[in-house]
């Protein structure tokens, strides 16, 4: 049986596209009920005709689903009509009846009348009251309120929470809001004990209930693991809970027109309790989708004049320690790490944010080249193993933005040797003329002319003067052209292989990551496709100089153009983060600035005072980096990537993998230790393990295979 | 009939088919193809792309080429008065622009009340066939409002 769900909505108005792109990507079918008001009286309009919302014929139509969906939500409680009209659909609870999943549900006391009249008298989650918040709801994350509606936030402002999935006995960070108000708090739901405890002894037959009983508490707070972190909730607190084949879970998606468009889509943060609740319901995807992780410059130290905390040494040190825990974590999981080498230090820049420079520029501390060769040697290990593959990242073309990052690149340094590099005379710009082969008049095309194709265009290309390299090495290389592209190409391919790597394109992945995320246009998908890749990262406006877009289906010729979501825990701006919170940081230099994540001033207010505020915001940063993630990989199928350097440098360096533990172990600036690979890492992996049937750990081939799936 | 020495081939009523310049693939080469689908927050930023980008020199959509004319659906959601602007240009066959600025194909006020669909042609008359587009909207009075549009490639 394909799985099968039906979603229902109120307005095409409000109604965020990325529901039905994830289904869409998990191979779920689908099918959109609107209903016609939010009351009790609404009509729900389907494909088989008007029902009443309570009626029999609405119940046997939805039998044909594995789960039905409700998508609206409200910020108010005090509202009287979004969804009303579901109250009826809480009694269906018969083996043949669907699982339901409510998201968010608006419940509130607020609601009379038939709401009222029909709302279960057993179910056990204490209604919201508008006029008795604190007696109805417990405050979250703080219960601080967010400077805007907490559940339309993209990419920033995420709330942080630690949850503990009972039946799985697994704690994760995922953003949770149960409900909120017009306060713009946070919040959790109260369990009635009393009615809880009777549905637990009721036995109940339903394919999701697993348990067999009636009620079943699925979530709640994870109880602190620190004393530092005084964040506690009472034991009648649930996050998330099965009343009968109903499902009480938390938002999942903005209520507002948003439009996945077909390059890239707002951050829907909330998604893990999607993806959690079309398990709960049995609903088997067609397809799993990978998850994968990359990283940019995974070899690279600042210099003093950047006023890192460490020295070259020392941070090649961290890096080690990290890709070791990195490149152990992916061989046990079955993925791989991606990494963008910085290329063009041979070559053109030595300086130590190159990947060829701080192996080999003897300027720098034999020390340091020592400790980063030990991180080099890694790196080309896990290339052949498979777990840390490695591509051509090249910051110092492009005027540092990378392929096309400029219209010249001046100053361009070449390779030595091959067909492109020193001392061939070879073009570096479109011919003088160029006419198609299939209407070129014989005799008409010049001594030197040569074929070239882009894509599906092939031409014949003649008069190359003033527009070849001559013998020598240095010139301004212009960048609108194959000819540019194919050089740039070779000589990327030609430093990896010099560095040890075995290819220049990450192995059997034949990928790479852009630096900057500029992937150049057509001629360097062309270029890069003659070299053998079959993908990269890019962002939609794929030059430095904006004047190019990726195809709408980011899939050119076959060629994959990887959509990027950055998860580093500081901007890149700021060069390097400073730890979860430091006062004097620059902006967008540790993770709360990076991320606003400071709600009521109330990590900042009580960061010297309060140990709990740096529990709060490592909480936050989890939560954010984590969704935006699993945003990448459920809706987008797109790339998350961070910078081990820049993002790392927050660790303590007597054991800079440890986990983190508050004020118990600091790190640099004596703040607390962060270190966000591991972090990160392995929250995803509990997530993975809390998703079976969605996720599984897989690699940028899976990610391109499925796309090829699901996009073609 | 047997497959002659050919990299590709269909089957057709029960029977292979070689692929060659007079036995086409049996593909459906007029079907629109969908290009965008986007939600704008319209407001008075001047020159401000579909993707509420301001980079005056940053396409809308790349690669038309194959398309003889693209059709914009749009669905608006407030009725403030709103300029639109529709330009095109072509590149060469690396998909470098043959120059900078743009030619502009339509501009006008956009039009439909609060929450009206609209259909505008690109171009309203003659082929397309440029490589890149650039389609603004800004509003000249009232409230910021919510577009959503689609635009479809027809061949």
């Amino acid at each position: 049986m394909q799985p099968k769900v039906c979603l229902v909505l109120f307005s095409f108005g409000n109604f965020n596209r990325a529901w039905t792109q994830i289904l869409r990507n998990l191979g779920i079918d689908y099918t959109l009920c609107i209903a016609t008001s939010g009351g009790t009286s609404a009509s729900i309009q389907t494909p088989q005709g008007v029902f009443a919302a309570n009626s029999a014929d609405l119940r046997g139509y939805f039998r044909q689903f594995n789960a039905v969906i409700l998508c609206d939500n409200t910020g108010d409680l005090a509202a009287t009509s979004v969804n009303s009209y579901s109250v009826f659909w809480m009694s269906w609870n018969d083996p043949e009846d669907p699982a339901f999943l409510f998201f968010n549900p608006h419940f509130s006391a607020a609601l009379g009348g038939a709401y009222n009249s029909n709302f279960p008298s057993d179910f056990p989650i204490v209604r919201p009251n508008p006029s008795d918040i604190a007696g109805t709801l417990y405050p979250a994350d703080g219960g601080s309120a967010t400077s805007v509606d907490p559940l339309i936030q993209t990419a920033t402002r995420a709330r942080g929470m630690c949850v503990l999935f009972l039946a799985e006995n697994i704690r994760a960070h995922v953003q949770t809001i149960c409900n909120t108000h017009t306060n713009r708090i946070p919040y959790y739901w109260r369990l009635d004990t009393a009615k809880h405890s009777a549905l637990v002894s009721a036995a109940y037959t339903h394919r999701v209930a697993r348990n067999g009983r009636a009620g079943e508490i699925l979530a709640v707070p994870a109880p602190p693991i620190s004393d530092e972190d005084t964040e506690t909730y009472p034991s009648d607190c649930v996050i998330a809970y099965r009343y009968r084949n109903c499902f009480w879970l938390p938002h999942a998606m903005a209520r507002t027109q948003r439009a996945v468009n077909l390059w890239d889509a707002e951050v829907s943060p909330f998604v893990f309790w999607l993806l959690y609740g079309l398990q709960l319901a049995g609903v088997r995807p067609r397809y799993r989708l990978p998850v994968q992780i990359e990283t940019s410059r995974p070899l690279e130290a600042l210099e003093a004049s950047f006023n890192p905390p460490y020295s070259l040494r020392e941070q090649c040190d961290f890096l080690l320690a990290s890709w070791d825990w990195m490149r152990d974590f992916a061989r046990r999981k079955g993925t791989a790490i991606i990494g963008g080498v910085t290329t063009g230090g041979r070559d053109r820049s030595a300086s130590s944010r190159q990947h060829w420079g701080i192996l080999y520029n003897t300027s720098y501390p034999a020390e340091a080249r020592e400790a980063a060769m030990r991180v080099h040697q890694i790196l080309v290990a896990g290339h052949r193993e498979g777990t840390t593959p490695c591509g051509p990242h090249d910051y110092t073309i492009g005027g540092g933005d990378g392929l096309w990052g400029s219209a010249v690149s001046a100053g361009y340094i070449r390779h030595a040797g091959r067909q492109r590099g020193t001392p061939n005379d070879v073009p570096i710009a479109r011919g003088r003329c160029c006419v198609a082969p299939h209407v070129l008049p014989t005799g008409v095309a010049g001594a030197d002319a040569q074929t070239v194709q882009v894509g599906d265009t092939e031409m014949v290309e003649w008069d190359f003067t003033g527009r070849t390299s001559g013998t020598g090495t240095t010139f301004d290389l212009p960048m609108d052209n194959i000819h540019a592209a194919r050089m740039i190409i070779e000589g990327h391919i030609d430093e990896m292989l010099a560095l040890g790597f075995p290819d220049g394109y990450c192995a059997g992945h034949r990928y790479t990551n852009t630096a900057a995320n500029n992937s150049g246009g057509e001629c360097y998908w062309q270029a890069l496709k003659e070299f053998g890749f079959r993908g990269v990262r890019s962002s939609s406006n794929c030059t430095g100089i904006n004047i190019k877009r990726v195809p709408p289906n980011r899939i050119w010729q076959g060629f994959h153009l990887v959509g990027d979501e950055a998860v580093d825990n500081c901007s890149s701006g700021a060069v390097f983060s400073r730890g979860l919170y430091l006062p004097s940081a620059p902006s967008g230099g540790d993770a709360v600035k990076r991320f606003l994540l400071d709600h009521g001033s109330d990590i900042s207010a009580n960061w010297a005072t309060g140990q709990v505020a740096a529990w709060r915001a490592y909480r936050r940063l989890l939560c954010q980096t984590t969704s935006i993630w699993l945003h990448g990989t459920v809706v987008e199928l797109s790339s998350a990537y961070f910078h081990p350097n820049q993002s790392l440098m927050c660790v303590s360096l007597a054991n800079p993998i440890a986990p983190f533990e508050g004020w118990s172990r600091l790190g640099p600036y004596g703040t607390p230790h962060y270190n966000h690979a591991v972090e990160l890492l392995e929250n995803m992996d509990a997530v993975v393990r809390l998703l079976p049937d969605v996720l599984y750990w897989g690699t940028i081939t899976d990610v391109m295979d499925h796309r090829e799936r699901v996009i073609g | 009939m047997p497959l002659t020495p050919t990299l590709i081939g269909h089957f057709s009523q029960g029977d292979a088919q070689a692929v060659s310049r007079q036995n086409r693939l049996p593909v459906d080469a007029t079907a629109p193809d969908t290009l965008l689908v986007a939600t704008t927050t319209v407001d008075t930023t001047a020159n401000r792309d579909l993707l509420e980008s301001t980079a005056t020199e940053l396409p809308t959509l790349d690669g038309c080429m194959q398309y003889r004319k693209l059709v914009w659906f749009y669905f608006r959601a407030g009725a403030a008065e709103t300029t639109y602007r529709v330009l095109a240009r072509a590149t060469d066959h690396n998909g470098a622009p043959l120059g900078a600025g743009w030619i502009t194909l339509a501009t006008g006020t956009l039009p439909g009340e609060a929450n009206t669909w609209g259909r505008i042609e690109i171009p309203a008359t003659t082929d397309g066939y440029y490589d890149q587009y650039r389609i603004e909207v800004w509003r000249t009075a009232g409230n910021n409002y919510t577009l959503t549009s689609k635009i479809v490639g027809v061949r």
